[in-house]
């Protein structure tokens, strides 16, 4: 009797669907693979805008150009100018030989790491924007090449890695 | 009517900056936190492949004199020891000559040179006349109907320094505006006084030897402006000078 007498909560019955909670939560998208490029604005004729602009750091030394990144994050946060991405780019090993001529032919090695960071700035209006230039000059800090220049395609290939497997086999197939 | 343009007479100055060389020094309290965040980090870091290659042949060298076991062995090893390296990498440290901070033009506190203040901003300043008086201004020349203000800056800039200034100017808007009337013995309907537009550059290289056509310019931080320059102006010229 108790077996008989138990409610499912079938189609018909008003507790239908009783459990159900996926549908509050928000929808996922599936991740694509692939990364678009372009979203570049060209300069406007009355109102200057700058599309988007790289502020480049490079230095040998690793804490300071970090901070300093941060440092220009920060401040175009409080200057309210969108800042698209903060990145950095793969460090660079140069391996420095001496060679001494004095008695035995020495060779000291010496490694030195050069880091480089890009900061990304969107909508940045021609009015503010030497001054901006300024004030990120006037706070450089010593042993850190500062470049301001367009973001431009070639810039954006490359930080990916080309993948010579997959080029062979696009040769091959062509 | 009233409201109709005045007609004043426009001109071009060029504020030319040559940037600092050298990052200021730190103030006490920045010492001081730095001097203590250096100390932290040293006692929470781990050592380094040099430091541990160190330690391990004191080790070595310690047992070899109680014990003559490990002679044999460490002979054949190790050809360069971490503490010759370190030694040479001294040597090599005490050989090197930094550049001097506070130059020879700083002690003589010769003006007309940039090799002074590296630690700070400097500006040009020319002896023009104006009326009839000789004031010491930002270069600044009569702008023309049919050229730009940023192009007048620029004429002003060249006229005082010769063609051959690598500068690159901040922009085409002005920085900074100053106007005044002119004394009521000259003022006419037509001609009440002037308003002088101020434009930014920033001095590239500091060769500046094939310059020089006035020989009264000086190049000055922001604190000495006020020596040379009258107050209204220099209230006007400060605005926009970042320090």
């Amino acid at each position: 009797n108790v077996l008989l007498g138990c409610h499912r909560s079938y189609r018909s019955r008003p507790t239908h669907g009783i459990g159900k909670f996926k549908y509050l939560l928000p929808k996922e998208v599936p991740k694509k693979r692939k990364e678009k490029v372009q979203m570049k604005e060209i300069d406007a004729g009355t109102e200057y805008h700058y599309g988007d602009v790289n502020i480049q750091m490079t230095s040998y030394d690793l804490c300071l150009v970090e901070h300093f990144a941060q440092y220009v994050h920060r401040l175009c946060n409080r200057l309210s100018i969108r800042v698209n991405e903060s990145y950095a780019m793969p460090t660079k090993t140069n391996e420095v030989l001496f060679m001494e001529e004095k008695g035995s032919k020495m060779q000291l090695d010496a490694v030195l790491t050069t880091h480089q960071r890009v900061v990304q700035i969107r909508g940045l209006s021609s009015t503010f924007a030497p001054i901006l230039l300024e004030i990120i000059q006037s706070s450089q800090p010593e042993g850190v090449h500062l470049l301001m220049k367009q973001h431009t395609e070639a810039d954006f290939k490359s930080r990916l890695k080309s993948r010579p497997e997959l080029e062979e086999l696009l040769a091959e197939m062509s | 009517s009233a409201a109709a343009q005045r007609p004043w007479k426009l001109f071009g100055a060029m504020c030319l900056l040559r940037l600092p060389r050298i990052t200021q020094p730190l103030e006490k309290m920045e010492e001081e936190m730095a001097a203590l965040m250096e100390q932290i980090e040293l006692e929470k870091s781990h050592y380094s492949d040099h430091e541990i290659r160190k330690l391990g042949e004191e080790e070595h060298l310690r047992k070899m004199k109680e014990s003559s076991y490990d002679e044999d062995e460490a002979l054949g090893k190790t050809v360069i020891m971490a503490q010759d390296l370190e030694e040479k990498w001294e040597q090599k440290f005490l050989q090197f000559k930094a550049a001097p901070r506070i130059t020879d033009a700083d002690k003589n506190n010769d003006r007309t040179s940039l090799n002074r203040k590296l630690d700070s901003n400097l500006m040009l300043l020319v002896k023009q006349k104006i009326g009839n008086q000789e004031l010491w201004l930002l270069p600044q020349v009569e702008w023309q109907p049919g050229e730009t203000l940023r192009s007048t800056a620029e004429r002003a800039m060249a006229t005082f320094l010769g063609d051959h200034i690598q500068a690159k100017v901040l922009g085409n808007a002005p920085y900074g505006i100053y106007k005044y009337k002119f004394p009521s013995t000259i003022r006419t309907e037509n001609n009440v006084g002037a308003k002088v537009f101020f434009f930014k550059a920033f001095l590239q290289s500091s060769d500046l030897s094939q310059a020089e056509l006035k020989a009264d310019h000086l190049w000055v931080t922001k604190k000495e402006l006020g020596d040379y320059l009258k107050l209204e102006y220099l209230k006007k010229v400060n605005q926009f000078l970042l320090d």
